[in-house]
C-alpha cells in the first residue's frame, strides 16, 4: 500500500515537490513515515520529533496508525519567536 | 473622526466607510512589543483601530533593531511599550495608544485582556501563548497567534470554540532550547502585516484563514485547513483555568 503526504512550508522546497509517497503496511504509524522522510531528506532531522502532522485535517501525535485512505500533511513545527 | 486619512483604505470593498467607522470603535491588545508586536502596533494605529494597548515589560535592546523600524539606537534601554506609545501617538492622534509595562501571568491576564475585541500575539514563548489561548477561551476573546523563526513565519486567527485553538496545533510542542532563535530581519514585519490583516478581518466580523505558513526565503506561502481537535485539552473543555507561565 502507498500513502501520499502533502508537504507544507519549506518541506516542499526541500523535497522539490508538493506531495511525497511512502510505502505502508497495516501497522504503519506516523513516526515510521517521518523516519523515512528524514532518511530521504536528512536536513529535516532537527525537526524530526516536532514535525506538525495533520491527519484528516486534525493535528495528530506521531504514534498514531495510518492507512492509505488518510489525508496526511507534514508542516514545519509551530514557530515560537517574536 | 477624520475619515480622509483613511480614504485609500475606505475605497476597498472589504472595508468601506462603515468598516472604517467600525474599526474606530474597536480595542486591540498586543502582548509583546518586540519584532512582531512593534510592527503590529504600528500597523493597527495607522489603519485606525480605535484603541491599541501594548503590553511588554522588557526594554529595547540593540539586537531588536534589525527587525523593526519602530526602535532606534536612542531607544536602547527604554521600556518597549513606552517607546511605542510615544512614537505611535504622533502617528495617529485619533487612536488611543496605551503602554502597559507588565509581565503577563495567569493572575493578571484576565484583567489585561478583558476589554479587548482582539488580542495580537507578539510574544516569544509557547507557554505564554498557551496562557493567552486559555484566557481567550475563558473570556471568549478572539486572538491571533503569530510566530517567527529563521525565515519561517506562522499566523493563525483563533475564534474561541469556532476555529481550532492554539493548543489544537501545538500539542506537546515545547519552547526551543536555543536561547536566541535566528530570525531574518524582514520576517517579523511581513508576518505582523499578515497578522494585522487577520485582525482586521476578525474585527469586521469575517472568519480568519486557517493556519498560514510563509517561508520568506523560499517565497513559499501556504494556508492549512485545520479542524478543531475534539480531544483538545483546551478548547474541548468547558472549564478553563489559565495555567501560570512556566519559567
Amino acid at each position: 500500500m502507498k500513502i501520499t503526504v502533502t508537504l507544507f512550508g519549506r518541506y516542499k522546497d526541500i523535497a522539490g515537490k508538493n506531495t511525497i509517497e511512502f510505502d505502508i503496511t497495516g501497522d504503519t504509524i506516523i513516526r515510521d513515515i517521518i523516519d523515512a522522510f528524514v532518511k530521504d531528506y536528512p536536513i529535516i532531522k532537527k525537526d524530526k520529533n516536532r514535525i506538525m502532522v495533520i491527519k484528516n485535517k486534525m493535528h495528530t501525535p506521531h504514534n498514531v496508525s495510518i492507512n492509505e485512505s488518510d489525508d496526511i500533511a507534514f508542516s514545519p513545527p509551530v514557530v515560537s519567536g517574536g | 473622526m477624520n475619515l480622509d486619512r483613511y480614504r485609500r483604505q475606505i475605497l476597498l470593498n472589504e472595508i468601506g466607510t462603515n468598516g472604517q467607522e467600525l474599526l474606530a470603535t474597536k480595542h486591540a491588545i498586543i502582548i509583546g512589543g518586540g519584532g512582531l508586536g512593534s510592527n503590529s502596533a504600528s500597523l493597527l494605529v495607522r489603519m485606525g483601530i480605535g484603541t491599541v494597548d501594548i503590553v511588554d515589560f522588557d526594554v529595547v535592546e540593540l539586537t531588536n533593531l534589525h527587525r523593526t523600524a519602530m526602535f532606534t539606537e536612542q531607544d536602547i534601554g527604554k521600556p518597549k511599550a513606552d517607546v511605542l506609545q510615544q512614537k505611535l501617538k504622533s502617528v495617529n492622534t485619533a487612536v488611543k495608544v496605551t503602554a502597559r509595562n507588565q509581565k503577563i501571568t495567569s493572575k493578571n491576564i484576565a484583567t489585561v485582556i478583558k476589554d479587548a475585541d482582539v488580542v495580537l500575539d507578539g510574544t516569544d514563548s509557547i507557554q505564554l501563548r498557551l496562557l493567552i489561548n486559555d484566557a481567550s477561551l475563558l473570556h471568549n476573546i478572539p486572538w491571533i497567534y503569530a510566530g517567527v523563526s529563521e525565515t519561517i513565519g506562522m499566523v493563525m486567527g483563533i475564534l474561541p470554540r469556532i476555529t481550532p485553538c492554539f493548543q489544537c496545533i501545538a500539542q506537546n510542542i515545547q519552547d526551543s532550547k536555543t536561547k536566541e532563535l535566528p530570525i531574518l530581519g524582514t520576517l517579523p514585519g511581513i508576518i505582523a502585516a499578515i497578522q494585522c490583516t487577520e485582525a482586521m478581518k476578525i474585527l469586521l466580523g469575517r472568519k480568519p484563514k486557517g493556519l498560514i505558513i510563509y517561508d520568506v526565503w523560499n517565497q513559499s506561502f501556504d494556508t492549512m485547513d485545520v479542524k478543531q481537535n475534539p480531544k483538545c485539552p483546551s478548547c474541548s473543555k468547558k472549564n478553563i483555568n489559565p495555567k501560570d507561565e512556566k519559567p
